[in-house]
């Protein structure tokens, strides 16, 4: 492989089917995100969406195809940093503890590590909490700890999987808001799940709308919305945000009704 | 919750009372010392047994501190032998499933045995000192704390060992991170039992050459029939085991503040 296709697709997805047993989960799906990409995958539950990004975060193996970040099989917390539904943060550390491991798995000396928890910790808009107890913060500041974590895994590709669908709608349009901006800061590649239309619309530079089981690709969109120096209202107050929103609305309905 | 408190140990404070009487009363009325001995017998055996009187220093030679204190100290070491010797059982019991298999079956076995029955095959191969009633009191305590770290290792949470791994995290490190720390409630409890059953074994431990030590004093005590003497034996071991519980319960809320929260 030459080092231009490395830089140029962090993700390649090559003919991938998945099963578990006899239920057919994915595919079959081709798909290559460019690096720097904010790729949202939207579909209805069940339709495989969370069994394409284990795919991609190579805690599951493809039934037949391959999967390969940066021209290699993904392996667990080789390839990507990883948030989920839920923070899964382990209680029995602090909330700078738990950011603090990620850095300690990539070998960050101990000095680097006191400095750089309080920047990621802020990076997501966290201040003061480093030495809280996990379950002293509300589970939005919990989910962004999560990020924070996923942020401090030294590789430029960020998964997620549905990471706001368990918060209450003030607190997710607040996340989704800096979401978008620390990604935009950090160039980083990202492969979003959600079944929201809007949250795609709002996050993605490409959305793909998955069919109903087996997961294929049903749509293909990319967004062309002005991606920083825009505040959400606005954002969401343009015609063409409207547009995509009412285009990806349609494909997911007549996705889930196939 | 302070309230609350105040009714629990009120209402202690009263059912204990109540037992006092009824004890003084059933003693009185029996009027057999040897049978039941009175709540004052009982109780001057108490400062008999803690001081020299005539000459004589405490029970058979030595002060009831002094029987209990090694009691105490086999209860320690045997329980913390053991105790160390589950865990490591436990671990590799939990992660390693064909030692599990192979295992599990031996460690119910142990466990179902009473202590007495292995003591005397301790006695015919480690003699009648120290060593045979630390080898009862370990092999009493290793079981519970095993099967417990077994269990709780066995069972870790995916969730969180994914979310581990995926930050990186080769397989020890997700072993000490998540599931070491995941299993410490649960390794605590089998901890207690222990702790428990080598409190409980101990008095069966010092039935041969067991003086000094509670167990030892009961025996000579019922030998000569001075009832007082064993219902103070009951006590010192049963209060103690009481204290040392409620330590444990202490040190778990200290190192394992999440539980029940996470
Ligand atoms: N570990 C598993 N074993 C068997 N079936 C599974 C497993 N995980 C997911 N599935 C099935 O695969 C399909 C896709 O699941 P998933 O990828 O979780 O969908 P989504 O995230 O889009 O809701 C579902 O029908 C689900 O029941
Ligand atoms: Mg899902």
């Amino acid at each position: 492989m030459s080092s231009s296709l490395k830089t140029e697709h962090a993700v390649e997805i090559d003919g991938v089917e998945h099963r578990y047993g006899a239920v057919a989960a994915v595919g079959p799906v081709d798909l290559s995100v460019p690096a720097g990409a904010f790729l949202v995958l939207v579909g209805a539950s069940g339709c495989g969406k969370s069994t394409l990004l284990r795919l991609i975060a190579g805690f599951e193996q493809p039934t037949t195809g391959t999967v390969r970040i940066d021209g290699k099989i993904p392996e667990p917390g080789r390839g990507a940093g990883l948030v989920f539904q839920q923070p899964r943060l382990l209680p029995w550390k602090t909330v700078g503890g738990n950011v603090e491991l990620a850095l300690r798995y990539a070998g960050v000396s101990r000095e680097e590590r006191a400095k750089r928890v309080p920047e990621l910790l802020e990076r997501v808009g966290l201040h003061d909490v480093a030495e809280r107890r996990v379950w002293q913060i509300s589970g939005g500041q919990q989910q962004r700890v999560a990020i924070a974590r996923a942020l401090a895994v030294p590789n430029p590709l960020l998964l997620l999987d549905e990471p706001f669908a368990a918060l209450d709608a003030l607190t997710r349009e607040r996340l989704q808001e800096d979401l978008r901006q620390v990604t935009a800061e950090t160039g980083r590649t990202c492969v979003f799940v959600t079944h929201s239309v809007d949250e795609a619309v709002f996050l993605g530079s490409r959305v793909i709308v998955l069919t109903s089981r087996p997961g294929r690709v049903a749509l293909d969109q990319d967004i062309d919305l002005p991606r920083t120096g825009i505040e959400p209202d606005e954002l969401r107050g343009l015609p063409s945000y409207a547009a995509l929103r009412a285009t990806i609305g349609h494909a997911v309905r007549d996705a889930a009704t196939v | 919750m302070n309230a609350e408190w105040g009714r629990r140990i009120g209402l202690r404070v009263v059912a204990i009372a109540v037992l006092g009487v009824l004890w003084q009363v059933t003693a009185t009325v029996m009027d057999n010392p040897t049978f039941i001995p009175s709540p004052a017998a009982v109780w001057h055996r108490l400062i008999q047994t803690s001081t020299v009187h005539d000459g004589t220093r405490g029970y058979s030679g030595h002060l009831l501190i002094e029987h209990l204190g090694v009691s105490l100290r086999r209860i320690l070491i045997g329980s913390a032998i053991g105790v160390a010797g589950g865990l490591v059982l436990g671990v590799v019991m939990g992660t390693v499933g064909w030692i599990r298999v192979v295992t599990e079956p031996v460690v119910t076995f142990v466990r179902a045995l009473p202590p007495l029955a292995y003591f005397s095959l301790f006695i015919i191969w480690f003699g009648i000192d120290e060593t045979p009633k630390l080898w009862l009191l370990s092999i009493a305590a290793l079981p519970p704390v095993a099967v417990a770290t077994a269990a709780a290792v066995h069972n870790a949470p995916t969730a969180l060992v994914e979310a581990t791994r995926a930050l990186g995290a080769k397989r020890w490190q997700v072993t000490r991170d998540v599931v070491l720390p995941n299993a410490l409630p649960e390794i605590f409890t089998g901890i207690r039992l222990a702790v428990g059953i080598a409190y409980s074994s101990v008095v069966a431990a010092e039935t041969i050459n067991g003086v000094p030590g509670i167990g030892g004093m009961v025996r000579d005590a019922q030998r000569y029939s001075q009832t007082d003497v064993v219902v103070l034996g009951l006590f010192a071991i049963g209060l103690s085991g009481l204290a040392i519980d409620a330590v444990l319960r202490q040190a778990e809320t200290r190192l394992i503040p999440w539980r029940g929260r996470a």
